[in-house]
C-alpha cells in the first residue's frame, strides 16, 4: 500500500484534513495566528482538554459513560490547592496526593457500578453530585489563589511557542496509546468493551477491568484538574465543570464506537487539536464565544452522523 | 383455567398494592422528613415557606416528568434544561420585544419546546444513536444556540401579570402547583389509559418484542422526546412566572433533580415501567430536602452531595427490589 | 484429565434444563452428547465451562471436587470450548483472537509476532486461507467459527468441548476438523462433540451420551453398541414419533402466500415457494441455514434486493413489521419467545392484546382493562393458559404457557397468514402436544402456517409439505407422507446435499402428474 492509501484508510485521515484546512483558512484569513503567542495560547488550551478527552476515552473504551469527569477533576483541584495553600505541603507531594484522589474516586466509581450492576452513567451522575458538593462545601466558592510559585511558573513557563504544560498531556497521550496498543490489560479492557461476554469466556476478569479503566479515567481527570490549575494560576473550584461536553465530544469525533471497544488516541488528539482551532479561530475572529458551544453540538451530531453512515455501509458490505 | 372472579380480583388488589409499596414508603420517607425538619427548625412548617414549597415543588415535579416520559422509552434526555431554557427566553423575547399578550408568548414558549423535543427524538430514531449522546450534543446545539440569538440579556420587562401569577397564593399554596397536578393526572391518563402511552412503555420494555407486534416503536419514541420538550418547556415557563423575568440560567442544574423524581418514584432505568404518582412524592422528597438544609442553614452545597448520595441509594434499592423479585419467582412454576 | 458431573440439575424461572444429570469424559476418547433441541445440551456444557452454576450435584475432576465459579476457572483447570453462539471480539484481529486467553508478551509487552506466528500454526490445522491479521468483524459467519476451533485448540486443553461446531462450515473443514480431534485423541485429551448430525457422530466418536429433556437417556454408551435407531430412539423416547393431530382438512389449492425469485439483503438467493389456503407449510433446515431470515424478511425486518411475494394473487410490498401486520395481516411467533415474542415484565392480558390496541381503542384514544380482557379472555380460555389470573406477569409463567400467549397474540389480531419458529422449544411433552395441535385447529379455522423447525418429528406430525433450505437457498420441496423413518432419510438427504431439488421436483411432477 502506498503512503497515500494507508493515509485515507485510517479512520482520522477526515479529521486531518479538516485541521489543515482548518490551519490553512486561519493562517490565510488572520495574521495574528501564526505569531509565537498565539501558538502558545493555543497549545495551552490544548494541554487540559486533551487529558480531559482522554479521561472519559478510557471509559468509553468500555462502554461506559462517565458522567464524574469534571465533578473529580474540581474536586482534585481545590485538594492539591487546599494542600498547597492552606497545609503548606511541597508541590510533590501535593500532586501526589491529588492523583491518588483522582484514582481513588474512579475506584468509587467503578466498584459502585460492578458491584451493583447499576449503569455506569447513573452511578457517575451520583456520584459527580457527591464530589461537586464536598467541593463547595469545603471550599464554600472561595478559590485558593496563595500557590506555591514554582507551580505556577510551571504553567507559563515556555520554549518558544512550546509549553512546558504540554509535556505532561505528551507523554500521557503516548503512555495510553501504549497502553492500549501493547499491553496486556489494555487489550482486555478494549476487549471487555468490544464483547463482555467474549472476554469472559476468554477468562478476562471483567469486573477488575471495568474498575481499571474507571480508576485511569479518575486519574487523568486528575492530571487535567493539575493541569488547569498550573493554568490558571490559582485552585477555582469551578474547575471541570465545563468538561462534560468536551470530554464526550473528543472521542465521538475521532471516531470512538460508544457500545465500547473501539477508541483511538490519535483520532482523540486530532480532534481535540480541531476543537481548539475552533475556538481559537473564534476568539480571533473577535465571534461571539457562544458559538463554540453550539458548533460543538453540531460537531458531535455530525460526527455521530458518519459513524452510523459509514457502520451502515460496513454492514451492506 | 382462569378462576372465578374473586380469585382474580384478589389478584389484582395484591398487585397493586405491591406497586404502589414504592410510593407509600416513599410517602413514609417524606413525612419523617417532614417532622425531623419541622422538630428543628419550626420555620419549616410556617405559611410562607410552605408556599415557597409548593411553587418549588411544581417546577421540580414538572422537571421530573420530563425525564419521566423519556424513561419510560429506555432513554434519557439531557436537553431538558438546555429546552426549557430556549422556550423561557423565546416566550421573553416575544412578550418584550414583539411585544405579543402573554398566552400566545407561552404558547409559543410551549411550541418551541415540543419541536426541540421533537428534534431530539427524530434524531434519535432516524440515526439509532444512544440517546445521551444524542441529547448531550443537542443541549450543547441549543444552549449554545440561544445563547447567540439572544446574547445572554435577561428580558426583565415583561407584563406584570407573568411575576403576578407566580406571586398569587392560595393560603399556604401556589397555583402553579395545581398545573403540576393537572399535568400529572393527565400523565397518569395517558400512561395506563392510552393506546400510545402503552406503546410507549412497550417500547421502552422491549423494543423488539413490540416492533415485532406491530408497535410502531419509532413513532413512539419520537412522541415521548416531544412531550418531553414540551414538559421542559412547561417547567420552565413557570420558573419564568416565579422569576417574574427571562433569564438564560435556567436550566442549568435540572439535569440531577429530573433523574431523581421519577427514579425514587419507582422508574425503571431500563424503561418500559413508570410512576406518576411515585414521580410526584419523589419530587415532594426533593424539594422537602431542599427547604429543610436551607432553612437550617445548612448550605446549598452539602444539599449536592446528599442529593448524589439519594440517588445511589433510590438506584441500589431498585436494583435491590429487581433481584428480590426475581429471586421469589424462582421455582415458582405456573 | 478425567472430568466428570454427578447428580446435576439445573432450573430455571419455570422450567428445569437439567435433572439429575451424570456424565463423565474420559481421556484420550471423542464423546459425542446428543438430545433434541431443548434436551439440556448447552446447559450442561455451560455448566462444564464455568458459566453457569448447577443448582445440585457436584463436579470432579480427577476425582477430586471441584468448582468453577467462572469460565476463568474452568479454563485454569484445563476445559476450553467452542460455543454455539460465536464469542469473538469484532474488531481485534483474528490472531489476537484466537491468542486471547494467553497473550504472548515480550519485556512486558503483547508480542504481535508470536501472536500471530502461533495463531497461525492453529489457524492452519483447519483453514490456512484466513489471514490472521484481518478484523474478526470482517470475515463470513463460517470463517468466524473457524477462528473460533483454533482458539480453543490453542489452549491445548485437556477437555475441548465443541457445541456443534460444523453448523456453519463445509464438509472440508468439517474433515479437517475431525482429523485434529483424532489427533488430540490419541495425545491423550478428551473431547466432547455436541452434534445432532447422526453420521458425524457414528463416524467420530468413541461413546455417545442422550439427553432428553433434561435426563440421561443413554450414558456414555460406546458407539459401536448404539446404531442410529437406538441413538434416535433415546433422543425421542420412543420408535415412531409421529402423534395423530386430527384430520387435516383436504387442503384447497388456492395460494396464500406466493413467493418467487426472493433475493434479500440477508443472503437469501432466488427462494420461490407457495403457502396454500390452511396448509402447514414446514421449512426445516439447521441452525444458520436462513429460516429465521427468511421469515424477518416476510415482515419487512429486511431489504428485497430482488423478486416478488404476492399476497392471495396481489403483489404486496412489505416495507415495515406494522404494515405486515396491520396491512397485509401477516404474523410472526419468534423462536426467541423471552426477548422477541413477549414482554416479560407485561401481563398475559397485555400480551396479548398488544397487536390490536390501536383497534380495541375508543375513539379517543383511550384504551381500558376491560377492553383488552374483552380480547385476551376467550383466548386465555381456548388455549388454556393455566395462570391464576390475566394479570399475572408473563415472565412468570412456564415456558410452554409462555409460548401460548405468544401465540395467542396473532389470533387476536386475526391474522390470515401466521410464521411459526420454532414453537416448542424447551418445552415439556404434554405442552408440545397441546400446542401442536393448537397449530393444526388455527390452520382449520383457515389461517395458514408457515411452519419454521429443526425439530424432525415435530415437523413430520404437523407438516403438510416441506421445504428445505440450507445456506439461504432452498434445496428440497416434498410431500409429507408422514412416515418418520423414510421422511426424515429423505429431508436428511437434502440437507446433506445427496439429493438433489431436480430429482425432487421430479418425483414431485410424478406424484401429481
Amino acid at each position: 500500500m502506498t503512503v497515500a492509501r494507508r493515509f485515507f484508510t485510517q479512520e482520522w485521515s477526515a479529521l486531518a484534513v479538516a485541521i489543515a484546512i482548518g490551519l490553512a483558512t486561519l493562517s490565510a484569513l488572520s495574521p495574528a495566528f501564526l505569531t509565537e503567542y498565539n501558538l502558545y495560547v493555543v497549545l495551552r488550551s490544548f494541554c487540559v482538554v486533551l487529558v480531559v478527552a482522554f479521561a472519559q476515552m478510557l471509559t468509553l473504551a468500555v462502554g461506559q459513560l462517565n458522567l464524574a469527569v469534571g465533578a473529580l477533576g474540581g474536586l482534585v483541584a481545590i485538594a492539591v490547592g487546599g494542600m498547597m495553600e492552606k497545609l503548606g505541603l511541597p508541590t510533590g507531594v501535593a500532586v501526589f496526593v491529588g492523583l491518588a484522589i483522582g484514582v481513588a474516586g474512579g475506584v468509587l466509581n467503578g466498584l459502585l457500578t460492578v458491584r451493583t450492576g447499576i449503569n455506569g452513567f447513573i452511578v457517575t451522575l451520583a456520584t459527580a453530585s457527591v464530589f461537586t458538593g464536598i467541593n463547595l462545601g469545603v471550599t464554600e466558592s472561595i478559590p485558593f489563589y496563595n500557590l506555591p510559585p514554582d507551580f505556577v511558573a510551571f504553567g507559563v513557563k515556555r520554549f518558544f511557542a512550546v509549553p512546558y504544560l504540554l509535556i505532561p498531556p505528551v507523554i500521557a497521550a503516548l503512555l495510553l496509546a501504549l497502553f492500549l496498543a501493547r499491553t496486556v490489560p489494555g487489550r482486555y479492557l478494549l476487549a471487555v468493551g468490544g464483547n463482555p461476554h467474549a472476554a469472559e469466556l476468554s477468562g478476562i476478569p471483567r469486573d477488575r477491568i471495568v474498575v481499571l479503566a474507571h480508576a485511569l479515567s479518575g486519574l487523568l481527570s486528575a492530571v487535567g484538574a493539575i493541569l488547569a490549575e498550573a493554568q490558571l494560576g490559582s485552585a477555582q473550584p469551578t474547575i471541570g465543570a465545563d468538561w462534560l461536553v468536551i470530554s464526550f465530544a473528543a472521542p465521538i469525533i475521532g471516531g470512538a464506537a460508544l457500545t465500547g471497544g473501539h477508541v483511538s488516541v490519535a483520532a482523540t488528539a486530532l480532534a481535540v487539536v480541531l476543537v481548539v482551532l475552533i475556538q481559537n479561530g473564534m476568539v480571533l475572529a473577535k465571534v461571539d464565544p457562544y458559538w463554540v458551544q453550539f458548533l460543538l453540538g453540531a460537531l458531535i451530531l455530525s460526527a455521530v452522523g458518519l459513524n452510523r453512515f459509514r457502520a451502515i455501509r460496513i454492514e451492506r458490505a | 383455567m382462569i378462576a372465578s372472579v374473586d380469585m382474580g380480583s384478589s389478584f389484582r388488589l395484591k398487585a397493586w398494592l405491591a406497586e404502589q409499596s414504592n410510593a407509600i414508603g416513599l410517602a413514609g420517607i417524606v413525612l419523617l422528613f417532614w417532622i425531623v425538619f419541622a422538630s428543628l427548625a419550626p420555620g419549616f412548617i410556617s405559611p410562607f415557606n410552605l408556599f415557597a414549597m409548593s411553587r418549588t415543588l411544581a417546577i421540580d415535579t414538572v422537571i421530573g416528568f420530563s425525564t419521566m416520559v423519556v424513561l419510560a422509552t429506555g432513554g434519557m434526555n439531557l436537553a431538558i434544561g438546555a429546552i426549557g431554557v430556549c422556550s423561557v427566553m423565546f416566550a421573553g423575547y416575544l412578550m418584550q420585544v414583539l411585544s405579543l399578550p402573554g398566552p400566545v408568548a407561552l404558547a409559543g414558549g410551549l411550541a418551541l419546546g415540543s419541536l426541540l423535543g421533537w428534534i431530539n427524538g427524530f434524531a434519535i430514531v432516524r440515526t439509532g444513536v444512544n440517546s445521551f449522546i444524542i441529547t448531550l450534543a443537542s443541549a450543547s446545539l441549543f444552549n449554545g444556540g440561544m445563547l447567540i440569538l439572544t446574547k445572554a440579556v435577561i428580558f426583565n420587562g415583561l407584563p406584570p401579570t407573568i411575576a403576578e401569577f407566580g406571586r398569587m397564593r392560595w393560603d399556604v399554596v401556589s397555583p402553579l402547583l395545581l398545573v403540576a397536578l393537572l399535568i400529572g393526572s393527565a400523565l397518569i391518563v395517558l400512561f395506563r389509559l392510552t393506546a400510545l402511552g402503552r406503546e410507549i412503555l412497550a417500547a421502552g420494555a422491549n423494543a423488539r418484542a413490540a416492533e415485532l407486534s406491530g408497535v410502531p416503536v419509532g413513532r413512539a419514541i419520537v412522541i415521548a422526546h416531544t412531550l418531553s420538550g414540551l414538559l421542559a418547556a412547561s417547567a420552565g415557563l413557570m420558573l419564568l412566572s416565579r422569576l417574574g423575568a427571562a433569564m438564560p440560567s435556567v436550566g442549568q442544574d435540572w439535569l440531577l433533580p429530573s433523574f431523581l423524581a421519577p427514579v425514587l418514584g419507582g422508574a425503571l432505568l431500563s424503561g418500559g415501567s413508570v410512576s406518576v404518582v411515585g414521580a410526584m412524592i419523589g419530587a415532594l422528597l426533593v424539594t422537602t430536602i431542599r427547604s429543610g438544609l436551607l432553612i437550617l442553614q445548612v448550605g446549598n452545597f452539602w444539599l449536592q452531595l446528599f442529593l448524589g448520595v439519594m440517588l445511589l441509594l433510590a438506584v441500589l434499592l431498585d436494583r435491590y427490589r429487581a433481584v428480590y423479585a426475581e429471586r421469589r419467582s424462582l421455582g415458582r412454576r405456573i | 484429565m478425567d472430568l466428570a458431573i454427578e447428580a446435576v440439575g439445573k432450573h430455571f424461572p419455570g422450567v428445569v434444563a437439567l435433572d439429575d444429570v451424570s456424565f463423565e469424559i474420559r481421556p484420550g476418547e471423542i464423546h459425542a452428547l446428543m438430545g433434541e433441541n431443548g434436551a439440556g445440551k448447552s446447559t450442561l456444557i455451560k455448566i462444564i465451562t464455568g458459566l453457569y452454576q448447577p443448582d445440585g450435584g457436584r463436579l470432579l475432576i480427577d476425582n477430586k471436587e471441584s468448582r468453577f465459579a467462572s469460565p476463568r476457572d474452568a479454563i485454569g483447570a484445563g476445559v476450553s470450548a467452542v460455543h454455539q453462539e460465536r464469542n469473538l471480539i469484532p474488531r481485534f484481529s483474528v490472531g489476537e483472537n484466537i491468542m486471547l486467553e494467553n497473550l504472548p508478551t515480550r519485556r512486558r509487552l503483547v508480542d504481535y509476532e508470536a501472536v500471530h506466528a502461533q495463531a497461525r500454526r492453529f489457524l492452519d490445522l483447519i483453514d490456512p486461507s484466513i489471514d490472521t491479521r484481518a478484523e474478526v468483524r470482517r470475515l463470513s459467519v463460517a470463517q468466524m467459527q473457524i477462528v473460533e476451533i483454533a482458539k480453543a485448540l490453542s489452549l491445548e486443553a485437556g477437555v475441548l468441548l465443541l457445541d456443534e461446531p460444523t453448523a456453519s462450515i463445509t464438509d472440508h473443514e468439517a474433515q479437517a476438523l475431525f482429523a485434529v480431534l483424532r489427533h488430540l485423541r490419541s495425545e491423550g485429551k478428551a473431547i466432547v462433540f455436541v452434534s445432532h448430525k447422526l453420521e458425524e457422530v457414528i463416524a467420530l466418536s468413541d461413546r455417545v451420551t442422550v439427553l432428553r429433556d433434561g435426563k440421561v437417556a443413554a450414558a456414555g454408551e460406546p458407539i459401536a453398541r448404539m446404531s442410529r435407531s437406538r441413538i434416535v430412539s433415546a433422543m425421542i423416547g420412543r420408535e415412531e414419533r409421529t402423534a395423530e393431530i386430527g384430520a387435516r382438512n383436504a387442503v384447497g389449492g388456492v395460494p396464500a402466500l406466493e413467493v418467487s425469485g426472493l433475493t434479500t439483503s440477508l443472503g437469501h438467493r432466488e427462494v420461490s415457494f407457495t403457502l396454500r389456503q390452511g396448509e402447514i407449510l414446514g421449512l426445516y433446515g439447521l441452525v444458520g441455514s436462513g429460516r429465521t431470515e427468511l421469515a424477518r424478511a416476510l415482515m419487512g425486518d429486511a431489504r428485497i434486493l430482488a423478486g416478488e411475494i404476492r399476497l392471495r394473487g396481489e403483489p404486496i410490498f412489505v416495507t415495515d413489521t406494522p404494515t405486515a401486520i396491520r396491512r397485509y395481516r401477516m404474523g410472526y411467533v419468534s423462536e426467541d419467545r423471552k426477548s422477541e415474542g413477549l414482554i416479560l415484565a407485561d401481563s398475559i392480558r397485555a400480551n396479548i392484546a398488544i397487536t390490536v390496541w390501536r383497534s380495541i381503542a375508543s375513539g379517543l384514544g383511550l384504551l381500558t382493562r376491560r377492553a383488552e380482557e374483552r380480547v385476551a379472555e376467550p383466548l386465555a380460555r381456548r388455549l388454556d393458559i393455566r395462570t391464576p389470573s390475566l394479570d399475572q406477569q408473563v415472565g412468570k409463567l412456564s415456558g410452554g404457557n409462555q409460548q401460548k400467549v405468544s401465540i395467542a397474540k396473532w389470533l387476536a389480531a386475526g391474522v390470515d397468514i401466521l410464521i411459526i419458529d420454532e414453537p416448542t422449544v424447551g418445552i415439556d411433552i404434554k405442552t408440545k402436544a397441546a400446542i401442536h395441535e393448537l397449530i393444526a385447529e388455527i390452520t382449520r379455522g383457515g389461517v395458514s402456517v408457515l411452519l419454521i423447525s429443526s425439530d424432525m418429528p415435530e415437523m413430520i406430525t404437523l407438516a403438510d409439505r416441506i421445504l428445505i433450505m440450507r445456506d439461504f437457498v432452498l434445496v428440497g420441496e416434498i410431500e409429507n407422507e408422514r412416515r418418520y423413518e423414510t421422511m426424515s432419510r429423505r429431508i436428511m438427504g437434502f440437507i446433506h446435499g445427496e439429493i438433489d431439488m431436480v430429482d425432487a421436483k421430479g418425483q414431485a411432477e410424478a406424484n401429481h402428474g
